[in-house]
């Protein structure tokens, strides 16, 4: 298939985005038209609405998408990626090309039966000043290929592509090497002839080490959550719009099977109750499966170092390419209510990448156990020692303390506020109950919250634990810190304790090690961040108020080189 | 102006930074609390004088709002101009600030991306500025409050041709 080269290196998505767009049409109107002229439901009749809106979301969305695709353009110089698209609001956009970090394919499973791939090109610093990557959405797989190589092309000495199991691949390797630059229309004969991929595969290049495969055991860790009631509730209404289209009474139905049961409510509720939290695991099982099918963590070359490549879905597929340079550490987090089951989810702290993006790209492994959480990521970060299975420091007892204090000063204080209502005859003195029954749980909190929390440098590393809901362990790369912070409030200066924070450019932007003591914390702020605080520390322990010039002590700078 | 009543630090063997901030901070800190709970204050009474059946609510909403801006005028700003310390080195923007909770904040020169020396109306008012330092960090910043114009300005030209100086992208 040829491709329209346009005139200055402009060129179009490809074509086939727009064959897609009229498959998403013809499909969507199906509903409408089965229950219509199939089953023969009144058009008029107020069940079909939903399949006729159906209908129209679809229209509009596919028609969009194909306006969207007449008026897009991108092209790749020979310092930039240019993209411009729009109908009303016309948007350029270009990314030079020695900023890009990351270059990530996508593809949804209608691009997957047309053979495209959707390719997000990211720059660096795009997380901080709140730009999104580049994205081309949709170019053949084959030139999606080719872009990964032009434009983060890995370095000089890589083992050939994998082979792979079908259609046999263009030798793109020899491609990248003669085309290093740009011609836009060096892509086109990499176009692949035959449109349909059905499986996932390898669509860059091999890895130097596999960290991390898909595990089918671990859809247990996948499955008990919160989300299963969201996910069965949001089945329940599909299939409830959907087949009152038809014309079939649900309602109906689930009343007239209730009542045939002859049982009392309870049991009827029960009854719901199971078996919406069993349609919301079983939903949940099948969507591991489906998300993280073909899963695969690996460290792959890149155009400067190493990557760190995940690769996953079964019908829509999603690779995410991160820059090893640019990782400055790992965290794990453990969801309390599953402490138990030892649930652990894995992100890498990096710089670039969007911490909080629906995609969540700095998530490395699926939900899973914490032991092969903290193995695969001590081989990420590489070195000798772990250090995220380092001991930790525990706190002082005071730190318990502090937590015992607010977990019983906001009962207590919701208790005064609701025994002045009561005086003031405004709520009933049952409510008192409340903060009765508040109590005893904040309690257990604090001591949960207590021992959550831990301390070490570790290395290279500074590593710290916390976290009441979700216990997050975090290793931090010490020489990524930035700012310092120590806080210290008022009952914290009573109880002798501190917080020492970390801030650097990556992740959340700093990590806060709550409650260390008074002592403790100077050393382990030293050591968080080599160099910085030794001008500072004074010579004395205690009460220092006179601070004269370069009374940096040498006992402090000692401690911080080491 | 170095020396005098500074803060105990206690056990934390960090010293105090070198510097106080200007007196007219003082003032600076009293005029803030005004602006924001004077007019806490002010619609607190007004409601009580238009709407009598809440009467004894509001009375409570009120002391509550009384103690606020009494705090605010009173003890804050003192307290403050206690707490409060800056140092800049080659290396290094040091600031204590902070009343109820102290904060000693350090950001290294070789990883800040921008230094201003910012103005907010009160602070024209007083002929203040503050000195505000950014890092790669979202969370790293370190604002010094309370300067005279001309030492912020000058403070901040000093640490941008510091920081131009130091190569790497300061992340």
């Amino acid at each position: 298939m040829t491709r329209p080269v346009l005139p200055s290196g402009w060129q179009r998505l490809h074509v086939r985005v727009t064959w897609v767009d009229l498959a998403r049409s013809v499909l969507s109107l199906l509903p409408a038209a089965l229950s219509v002229w199939v089953f023969g439901i009144d058009p008029g009749s107020g069940g079909t609405w939903p399949l006729f809106g159906l209908a129209a979301v679809g229209l509009i969305g596919a028609a969009a998408d194909a306006l969207r695709w007449t008026f897009t353009r991108y092209r790749i110089t020979l310092t930039h990626v240019e993209l411009t698209t729009g109908v009303f609001r016309r948007v350029h956009r270009s990314i030079r090309r020695d900023r890009i970090r990351s270059v990530d394919t996508e593809a949804r499973l209608r691009h997957r039966l047309a053979g495209l791939r959707v390719v997000k090109i990211g720059a660096g610093q795009q997380a901080a000043a709140g730009e999104s990557a580049l994205r081309l959405d949709a170019v053949s797989r084959a030139d999606a290929r080719a872009l990964r190589r032009l434009l983060l092309p890995p370095a000089p000495a890589v083992p050939a592509p994998r082979e792979s199991p079908e259609s046999p691949d263009t030798p793109d390797g020899t491609k990248t090497s003669d085309a290093p630059l740009t011609q836009p229309d060096s892509l086109a004969p990499l176009t692949q002839p035959d449109s349909h991929a059905p499986l996932a595969q390898p669509d860059s290049l091999a890895p130097l080490a596999v960290f991390a495969r898909f595990e089918p055991r671990w859809v247990v860790y996948n499955m008990f959550n919160f989300w299963a009631y969201v996910l069965a509730a949001g089945l329940a209404w599909g299939g409830y719009w959907l087949l009152s289209g038809f014309g079939v009474d649900v309602s109906g139905a689930v009343s007239g099977l209730l009542d045939r049961e002859g049982t009392g409510r309870a049991w009827a509720v029960a009854a719901a109750f199971g078996a919406v939290s069993a349609v919301g695991v079983l939903g949940l099982a099948v969507s591991y499966f489906t998300e993280y099918w073909n899963f695969e963590l690996a460290r792959v070359p890149g155009r400067d170092g190493t990557l760190l490549r995940t690769r996953r879905g079964l019908f829509t597929t999603r690779e995410v390419n991160r820059d090893e340079n640019r990782i400055r550490g790992a965290q794990i987090s453990e969801p309390a209510l599953w402490r138990w089951l030892g649930i652990a989810d894995t992100r890498v702290i990096t710089t670039g990448l969007s911490m909080w993006a629906p995609s969540q790209p700095a998530d490395i492994l699926p939900r899973g156990p914490v032991t092969a959480a903290r193995r695969v990521t001590g081989q990420v970060l590489g070195g000798a020692d772990n250090p995220l299975e380092t001991p930790l420091a525990p706190h002082p007892h005071a730190a318990l303390r502090r937590r015992l204090v607010w977990a019983t000063a906001v009962p207590g204080v919701l208790a005064l506020v609701l025994s002045w209502l009561t005086l003031a005859g405004a709520v009933p003195a049952a409510t008192l109950w409340g903060p009765a029954a508040l109590w005893p749980c904040t309690l257990a909190a604090a001591a949960v919250a207590y021992r959550a929390l831990g301390h070490v440098i570790a290395g290279p590393y500074l590593v710290t634990r916390s976290g009441l809901v979700t216990r997050s362990t975090t290793a931090l790369r010490r020489s990524a810190v930035s700012t310092i912070v120590i806080r210290e409030s008022l009952l914290q200066r009573r109880l002798g304790l501190r917080t020492v924070s970390a801030m650097t450019a990556a992740g959340e932007g700093g990590y806060d090690t709550p409650d260390i003591g008074r002592d403790e914390s100077l050393a382990f702020a030293v050591q968080a961040a080599p160099g910085l605080l030794a001008p500072f520390v004074a010579a004395g322990a205690e009460g220092d108020s006179g601070c004269g010039r370069g009374d940096s002590n040498p006992h402090g700078v000692a401690t911080n080189r080491t | 102006m170095t020396r005098g009543a500074g803060p105990e630090p206690g056990t934390l063997a960090l010293r105090p930074p070198r510097h106080r901030v200007e007196r007219r901070a003082v003032a600076w800190w009293m005029l803030q609390s005004l602006v924001l709970s004077g007019p806490l204050l002010a619609g607190t009474i007004t409601a009580y004088a238009l709407w009598t059946s809440a009467r004894p609510w509001l009375a409570a909403l009120i002391a509550g709002a009384a103690v606020l801006l009494l705090a605010g005028l009173l003890v804050e700003p003192l307290w403050r101009y206690r707490v409060h310390r800056w140092e800049t080195t080659d290396e290094a923007v040091y600031a204590l600030t902070g009343w109820l909770v102290r904060e000693w904040r350090v950001a290294p020169l070789s990883r800040v991306q921008t230094v201003d020396a910012v103005q907010g109306p009160l602070e024209q008012l007083l002929g203040l500025s503050t000195l505000r330092v950014t890092t790669a960090s979202s969370r790293g910043a370190v604002d010094i409050g309370g300067l005279d114009r001309e030492t912020a300005a000058r403070t901040a030209e000093r640490l941008s041709r510091i920081a131009q100086a130091t190569p790497g992208d300061a992340t």
